[in-house]
Parts: structure tokens; sequence; C-alpha cells
């Protein structure tokens, strides 16, 4: 009934249209709008599998909103990468739907919201339409930050607030600078106009402005100073989400950018100088750390800054890379940030938890093991992809990036083990161990050691999907001819 | 050169200097000051400087609005995109404002105080350096037994 | 002399950036921008939309989803200011009432507020104007005689559903098209005589809905933000 190519803009209107109800249901009774919420999270997930049915085999879909051709019109472009973010987007959120917060149905609200807003952000091929969903996604991410309803929740939320949009206020500044060099906001057409207009310093300076507002999310170093506040004051549910999906989607148009407009080795080397900064200064925060929310907080800048380094190679391999970190760390992290909400307090204390609850010490292990990347855990591949890469790339100054990633791994393992050692020991001193966990409590984290453990056994097939999917987003040729046949 | 050139050069000396401006100014009240409210508003000069600087980019001279009224020929219009694009963007601040004035009002509440580092330094007590006070946490007015901490917040 | 510290780093800072700004402001000459896409959307905006204002026609048409984008930005902020101010203690925040003519004028300002606020919404398509401008005056209209009078409730359950109701119609307009097989925001019926009150297809619809949602939206946010939150 609808045409094929039009229901892309499903994921998005549909978390919005439910959001904008809730309130009305949440009128009458509570528990109908919870209900409504979770049930258009699973018709989300429905509409996002039937999407990659339609792109798994490497064709993509355009939709010219409102029927007027780019780039005059908005478009929104789905591929794998898209869809494959829609896909980490749905199941995050579903897995970690909040809980009954005292604001009765406003957390749900949010969560829709931002569930339609990071659709569109993966979705939109237009540069100033990104701009809006990301400011959906972030104005619903400083809500969800002060749902807790604690004190230090509004603090944290308030800072992050002041931080993030400065940032966006410098990113369409960016976008300001690209439109009056360029004239044209669609990716596809700046993408064929960029050689021309956009290359330079003004290039340059549009990127870094561009990145420093997208980065706030993406935790890219120097804008992520809100990390660890906001992800030891917010709600675990919400530091979960926060740090494994909505990050993910801002690298991800980050890598658009970088692929399609600024395509340049000075583009390249500064995403790179931020990333490394971010992999160095994460991984040592993380180790000093004096509790496993901030240890995590730090060590989920850390990863990005991987992310950022990958795609800062400018070889699809590289892509591959940061894209297999970004996904690996978007199922490692939540799962271990339920852990650390559920043990807070200092570290020293964490003695006698392996007693307390055996499955949860046991899913920490496992999900640290794969995150510093031992054999045969999913986490060994993705470094040792991303490893190859830099060592391989023609540039010797990755190479060094690589020496930083090996060092940096060292330290990730030694505050990782101290922190699992610890939970089999008895506690320190007249210490009580750690409260115990509740299976109930645990399951996401369940669910996500069991997607590890699986993905153990499919390294290969995934390689191989992921090469290809690389292969793909790294073309820009291929997305300017999508959208603009005839333009190439 | 003709007037409307000059003309059109001294608006955009003025336009450009005038967002320059603004910005600068809304990032020195972002970073010196330390009350909240101030620093508020130099997010709101930053904003407002960024948008003069979008709708300053869509200027032609010698042109008219882009409104069609008379069914008059299209001659030379402004270009209506940037302001297409600076009205969302106004929207966007005010509402980014409005939640940012809501969390200062609740701050207040909270902690007593709008100096910013005030803030920071209860909630790095309230939530985090348990090292330094392991019995007792303060926050919502009373002192929590350390046992409380090892709860759950989700 | 320590205060002075940080304020002198910050000066010595915001020099460089300005100068840094201003070259980058320099590389693009003041009215010669490209602006490729603006001016051919200026071509073709009135024969394809029929909407005598372009920046409309742009808003509701050519970049329909940046609206649907903006209106929901303004809900997420009600949502999440809400959602901050619940529970938030009372008080001092009720003002005492203002003085007599200010009362009675806010009261006598109310039926023009409202007409013109209706006014600019529906000729958002042919003026100067629109949803965003008229909404804003709709707010203001209910928000001076919160400001006159503190004590007067503001009916949030009416705002309420104004907001979900016009949210929900600015999609139901736009998934329309999805059912005749278009894009989504595909502007329906036709364009009619440009120029007319009555002309630009669903585009008045949609600025009808993206006025009423700016309007209780505004009016909500605002008071929430004036101490009346929490109740609602």
């Amino acid at each position: 009934m609808i045409g094929t190519a039009h229901q892309i803009v499903l994921p998005v209107v549909l978390p919005l249209l439910a959001a904008f109800l809730l309130p009305l249901v949440g009128r009458l009774h509570v528990w109908p709008a919870r209900l409504l919420g979770q049930i258009v999270g699973v018709l989300h997930l429905a509409v996002v599998a039937y999407l990659w049915t339609l792109v798994g085999g490497g064709e993509t879909i355009v939709s010219a909103l409102g029927g007027f051709a780019p780039p005059l019109g908005i478009v929104l472009y789905a591929d794998r990468l898209s869809v494959l973010f829609l896909l980490v987007l749905s199941v995050g959120i579903l897995l970690f739907w909040p809980r009954r917060e005292h604001g009765g149905t406003r957390a749900d609200t949010l969560t829709l919201l931002l569930l339609g807003g990071g659709s569109g952000l993966v979705l939109s091929g237009d540069l100033f339409n990104i701009f809006v969903f990301y400011e959906i996604v972030a104005v619903a991410s400083y809500g969800l930050a002060a749902s807790g309803g604690n004190a230090a929740g509004f603090g944290a939320a308030l800072r992050y607030l002041l931080l993030s949009a400065l940032g966006s206020a410098l990113a369409l500044l960016g976008i300001a600078l690209v439109y009056g060099a360029a004239g044209t906001l669609n990716l596809a057409d700046l993408s064929v106009l960029a050689p021309e207009r956009l290359s330079g310093p003004m290039g340059l300076a549009a990127f870094l402005l561009l990145v420093l507002g997208f980065g706030v999310k993406a935790e890219l170093f120097p804008v992520n100073t809100w990390v660890p506040e906001v992800y030891t004051a917010a709600p675990t549910r919400v530091t979960a989400i926060l740090a494994g999906v909505v990050s993910k989607l801002s690298m991800v148009v980050i890598l658009r950018l970088l692929v399609l407009i600024f395509a340049d080795p000075g583009a390249q080397t500064l995403l790179l100088v931020l990333g490394l900064a971010g992999v160095i200064a994460g991984e040592l925060a993380a180790f000093r750390a004096p509790d496993l929310n901030r240890t995590f907080a730090f060590s989920s800048i850390a990863q990005l800054g991987l992310v950022a380094v990958a795609f800062s190679i400018p070889d699809d391999l590289g892509i591959a890379a940061g894209i297999a970190v970004a996904v690996h760390h978007a199922v490692v992290k939540p799962g271990l940030f339920v852990i650390a909400g559920h043990w807070t307090g200092p570290i020293e204390r964490l003695g006698g938890a392996a007693r307390v609850s055996r499955p949860a010490a046991i899913a920490f292990v496992l999900l640290s093991l794969s995150i510093i990347g031992i054999p045969p855990f999913p986490g060994f591949w993705v470094k040792l992809l991303l490893l190859g890469e830099a060592f391989a790339a023609v540039d010797p100054v990755y190479a060094l990036a690589g020496a930083v990633i090996l060092a940096a791994t060292v330290v990730e393992a030694a505050y990782l083990f101290r922190a699992a050692a610890l939970m089999w020991e008895p506690p320190e001193g007249d210490n009580r161990p750690p409260a115990a966990f509740p299976l109930a409590r645990l399951a996401p984290t369940l669910v996500l050691t069991l997607l590890i453990l699986l993905a153990m056994g499919a390294v290969s097939p995934l390689g191989e999907a992921l090469e290809a999917m690389a292969a793909e987003v790294g073309d820009a040729a291929i997305y300017v001819g999508n959208v603009l046949p005839g333009r190439i | 050169m003709t007037d409307a050139m000059l003309l059109a050069e001294a608006l955009g000396d003025v336009l450009y200097t005038g967002a320059i401006g603004l910005i600068l100014l809304g990032l020195y009240a972002m970073v010196v000051p330390r009350h909240l409210v101030r620093i508020v508003l130099g997010l709101l000069l930053v904003q407002s400087g960024v948008n003069l600087f979008l709708v300053a980019v869509g200027y032609r001279p010698e042109a008219a609005a882009p409104i069609l009224l008379g069914g008059q020929a299209i001659g030379p219009v402004v270009d209506p995109l940037p302001q297409a694009l600076v009205l969302t963007a106004i929207v966007i601040g005010v509402g980014v404002l409005a939640l940012a004035l809501a969390l200062v009002v609740r701050v207040k509440d909270v902690h007593g105080t709008l100096d910013s580092r005030e803030v920071a330094e209860r909630m790095a007590a309230e939530t985090g350096d348990s090292r330094l006070m392991p019995e007792t946490a303060p926050g919502r007015g009373a002192a929590v037994p350390a046992r409380e901490m090892l709860e759950d917040r989700s | 002399m320590k205060g002075y510290g940080r304020a002198v780093a910050a000066t010595i800072f915001l020099i460089g950036l300005g100068t840094l700004l201003a070259a980058l402001f320099a590389a693009l000459p003041f009215g010669q921008a490209p602006m490729q896409v603006g001016q051919a959307t200026a071509v073709v905006a009135l024969p394809e939309t029929g909407a005598t204002n372009i920046v409309s026609a742009i808003l509701l048409a050519y970049r329909g989803l940046d609206t649907l984008g903006e209106v929901t930005i303004l809900f997420v902020a009600a949502t999440a200011a809400g959602m901050v101010l619940s529970g938030a203690g009372r008080g001092e925040a009720q003002g005492a009432p203002a003085g007599f003519i200010l009362r009675v004028a806010s009261g006598l300002l109310f039926p023009f507020l409202l007409a013109l606020g209706a006014f600019i919404v529906v000729h958002g398509h042919l003026t100067p104007g629109g949803g965003f401008q008229g909404g804003a005056i709709l707010a203001a209209a209910f928000f001076i005689p919160l400001l006159a009078n503190p004590a007067s409730p503001l009916n949030h359950t009416v705002a309420m559903v104004i907001e979900g109701v016009s949210g929900a119609a600015f999609i139901a307009i736009g998934a329309a098209a999805l059912f005749g097989g278009e894009a989504f925001l595909t502007p329906l019926f036709g364009t009619g005589t440009p120029g007319e009150l009555f002309s630009a297809g669903s585009l008045p619809l949609l600025y009808l809905a993206v006025g009423l949602k700016v309007g209780s939206e505004l009016a909500g946010l605002m008071a929430r933000v004036a101490g009346e939150g929490g109740r609602a």
C-alpha cells in the first residue's frame, strides 16, 4: 500500500506520533500509556527488521520527502550502515526502556522522542535536517539525564545542556559556513561540490565546528567533560542508552560527513588527533576512577576515541574497523553499566561480589575480556582489525596511533582485571559485601553477554558482511549516484 | 562601484562584526562568570550571533524579500533558505533555553546556590568521592546512610 | 587578583578566536554567496506549491521534515521541563497580582492578540508570518493574563489536548500522502490560485497545526517556568 521507498520515514514518524499522543493517554491512565510506548518500540524494531530485508543485499532506499527532488528537498537515505544503527538504536532502547519514574509517563515520552530523533539522525541526507534531529536527541537526553530526580542529576543535566548547546551553536555556525561557501545542504550535492568549494581552510574550519558540535554526544575529546558526571548521576538505564546507542549515532553522522564532504587529509588528521587524545585521556582517567560507574564512563570515552581513530584511516577497512568497534561497544558497555549501576560505591568495596551474585560477576568478566580484546572474544577480532589497519596505513602517523592503542589496551586490562579480581576476593576488613543482584535487573546484561558469546561463533560471516558494508559506505560515488542520479 | 554595492559592503561589515561580537561576548559570559543565569544568557548571545550570521549569508544586493504577492514577475530575491533555517534555529534555541532555565530553577531548589562551581562541588560530594566520606552522603537535605549508596539507582 | 586571571585568559583566547572568525567570514564575500539551492527554490516554489511566501513554502514543503523536527523539539523541551519542575518547591514563585490597569488591559488585549495570532497563522502561506510567529502571539495571549495575575490558572489539560492533537495532525497530514504511494509530506489538494486564502493545497493546514502546537507548547512552557509547573 505504501510505496516501498517511502516507508523509510516510518521509523522517524511512528515514535514521534506516539510521543505526541502519549501524554493524552497518560492523562486517562498511566499503564496504557506505558504499554503504548513499548508497543511502538516493538513496532519500530519490526519496521527496522523489515527495512533490513530490503537493504541487506546491498540495495539502498532513497525517499525524497514531499516529492521534491534533491537537492531542493530533504532526502532520507537508508543503506546497510543506517539500518544497522537503526537496529542498534531500536534494540538498545527496548532493552533499557526506562522504569517508572516519579514523572509519570514523561520518561516514556522522552524515550520515544529519542527513538524517533535518533532514527532521523541516521537516515537523514541533509546537513541541516541532521542538525534538527541531533537537537531532538540532545534535548531528550538532557531530560532523561535529569529523570532520576536526584540533586546531582539536575546539576549534571544542566552542565551537560550548557556544553552541548554551545556545541550545537558551533555546529550551526559550521553549517552556515558550508551553506555560505557551497550554496547547498544536501549531503550528496555537497559531496560533488566540496572539492571545488570546501577545500582548504574553509572546509577544515567547517569540519572542526561540526565535529565539536556533533562530538558532544559522540564523547569526543575535548567536548566530553559531561560524560563522567552524567553517567554517574543519571539512572542506569539512561546511562546505558546514552553510552551505548546515542554516542554511536553521532559517530555515524561524523563518518558520513568525513566520507562525503570532508575527505581530505586535514580533516582526517584532525579526527585522528581528537580520537587519540580521547583514548589516552579516557584510559588514564578510567585507571584512576574511584568507582565502577566512572571507570566505565571514562572507558567509554576511550572506546569512542578508538572509533574516531578508525574512521580517520583513509581506507574502507578503517571504516569497517570503526563500525566494528562502535557496534561491539554498543553491545558490551550497556551491559557493564547495568552492573556498575547496581554496585555503586568505591571499587574497593566490590570484595565478595562474586559470592553474592555469581552470574553478575561472570558476565562482568566475560564482557571485560571482550572489551580488552582477549581471544576468542569478538573484541579481539575488532581490535585486531583496527590495529592491522593502523599499522598497514601508508601514513606512518597511524603506526604511532597503533602503538598508543596497544599501550592503552594494557592500561585497560589493568583496571578491568583489578576490579574483576576484587570480586572474587572476600570483603575487605569489616566491609559488607555488595548488595545482592536480582536476576530481573541483571537480565539486559545477560542478554548482551549471550549476544557476545553468539558472535564468537560467527566471526567470519560477520567480518565479511562488515567489509561489504564498509566498501559501500566508503565510496562517496555510490551515495551521490543514488541520491542524484546523473550527477556523476 | 555603485551606491548599492557600497551599501551592501557597509551592511556586510556591520552584520559580520555584529555576529562575531555576539558570539565572543556570549562565549565570555559562558566562561568567566560563575552565576548560572549569566551562563545561560551567554548561551543565548552565542545562538543569536550564529543566527545573525546565518541570515546574513543569504543577503543579495538590490533584491526583494522572498514574498511574491501580487503576482509580480520573479526578480532577484534574497536567499529564502537561510531565513527558513534561522526560523527553525530560533525555535530550537527557545526550547533549549526554556529547558535550561527550568533546570536552573531546579538546581537552585536542590543545591541552594546558583554558583556553578559550588554546584559542581556539591555534585562531586553527592555522587562520587564517597571515598572522602565513606559513611554519609549529602543530598536532599538529610544524611543518607552509606548502605543506601549501594542500592540501585535505575 | 586571582579572579582576574580567568578573565584575562578568556579575553586573550577570544581575541584570537575573533580574528579567526573574521578571517573565515572574509572568505565569504557578503551578498555573493552561491546560494544555488535557495535561488533554485525561489524560482520553482510558487508554481510547485502555490504559496506566495517562499519562506513558508520552504518550511512546509521543501523542508517540512525540519518543521516537524522543530515542533518536536519544543515538545521535547516542554516535556523535559515539566519533568524537571514536577515536585519542585512551591511558594515564593507566586507573586502578587499586578495593578488594576495592567490586569484590565491584559483582559482587553486577550481577544485582539487571539485574532492577530489566528490571522498570522492562516495567512502564513501568503504574507510574512506563519505558524511559528502566529503561534508565539497566541501563546502570548494566554501568558499575558498569567503575568498580570499569577493566581489565574492556565488550563493545562486543554493545552495538553491541543498540543497532542495538533502534533498528531501534522504527522497525519504528512502521512496521508504515504497511502497514495507518495513520499511523506507531499502536498495534497493541488496548488489552487496563488494569493488566495484557500490555496497552496495542504500547506495552510500544516501551518494551522504548527500554530496551534507552538501556541499551546510555548504557553505551557512559559507557564511552567514561571512557577505554575508541577500541577499539570
